[in-house]
């Protein structure tokens, strides 16, 4: 079971279908949903400066409407500046190669593409989760 | 692992059995049980939690679509409406267009109209007062008497003058007042 999850997403009802689906799927017992990066970035800043548990696993939407980032300079940000050692990765709708070759560069671990059909994926994502923990598993595309 | 002790556990069965109301949400994957009985609650409690989510995830998931197709038929409208926009716009300019064609054919037909009207009138002016004078000449030269050509010759003249501008301010005032039209 994940630790703990971060979903960074500006859809609210996808907020619950994830909830619900983690749940079902027992994926984690602590979620937590914000609806742009700049939220995102705040709770990771201030667990930054208090020294508090990060989440152990992010998963950023490509498109976050009224933030100051895209999902893909959330995802660089959170690798690069906040995240040491979180599993991070896109989740959307989109399956753009070029954007996934961006989010690679990012750091991006994996790539879920929503649809109305998610739990399949979060199933086979949660096999993979522990590849991922450790960084021996490569960059996967969930669709 | 969470262990409540037997007195909670007995009391969470109780509020159960009474009222119906059981445990909720992740928590309870959390809580180890000391008793058969309150182990069967836990997954009792589970599997409705469990019904419960699946209801609120369908629910969630018709609510998505619905959405989608919301916004799907919201962006037709909008494409819809530039089009009709579109449409209006050309519609009125082929309107304006038209509009102006006959404005511009009206007054090319008036033009027309008015230059054969002169020319007729101007024809009719020379041949009247060729035919006046003529007649006057021939009397004078055959000696006959001119006393009543001589005054019809010089009425005949006045009257084709006046006539004359007349016409000419007829049409002076035609021309002024289609300018002031545009």
């Amino acid at each position: 079971m994940i630790d703990s999850i971060l979903l960074v997403d500006d859809e609210n009802l996808f907020h619950l279908v994830f909830e619900d689906a983690c749940s079902l799927l027992d994926i984690t017992l602590s979620l937590k949903s914000v609806s742009s990066t700049d939220e995102a970035e705040k709770i990771f800043i201030e667990r930054f400066k208090n020294k508090d548990k990060k989440p152990e696993c992010v998963f950023v939407d490509l498109n976050i409407i009224g933030s100051k980032y895209d999902g893909i300079e959330m995802v660089r940000k959170i690798n690069f500046e906040y995240g040491n050692g979180c599993v991070v990765g896109i989740i959307s709708s989109s399956s753009d190669t070029e954007e996934q070759a961006k989010a690679i560069a990012a750091g991006a671990q994996f790539w879920i593409v929503k649809s109305d059909d998610i739990e399949p994926r979060l199933e086979e994502f949660r096999k993979d989760f522990d590849g991922y923990r450790t960084r021996k598993a490569p960059f996967k595309v969930y669709k | 692992m969470l262990e409540l002790g037997k007195d909670i556990e007995e009391k969470l069965l109780k509020i159960y059995a009474d009222n119906g109301v059981m445990l909720e949400g992740n928590i309870i994957k959390l809580i180890k049980p000391e008793t058969s009985d309150f182990a069967e609650y836990l997954k009792t409690a589970s599997d409705k939690d469990k019904e419960n989510r699946r209801k609120r995830l369908e629910i969630t998931k018709q609510i998505q679509s619905q959405n989608r197709d919301l916004i799907a038929a919201q962006e037709q409208n909008m494409s819809l409406m530039d089009e009709l926009r579109g449409a209006l716009k050309k519609a009125e300019d082929a309107k304006n267009n038209a509009e102006n064609d006959l404005d511009i054919l009206q007054k090319k037909t008036q033009f027309e109209l008015i230059g054969s009207i002169i020319k007729v009138a101007l024809w009719i002016i020379i041949g009247v007062g060729i035919i006046t004078s003529l007649l006057y000449f021939i009397a004078l030269m055959t000696n006959k008497d001119t006393k009543i050509l001589e005054s019809a010759w010089s009425n005949m003249f006045g009257i084709l003058l006046t006539n004359s501008f007349s016409i000419i301010g007829t049409i002076m005032g035609v021309k002024y007042a289609s300018k002031e039209d545009k």
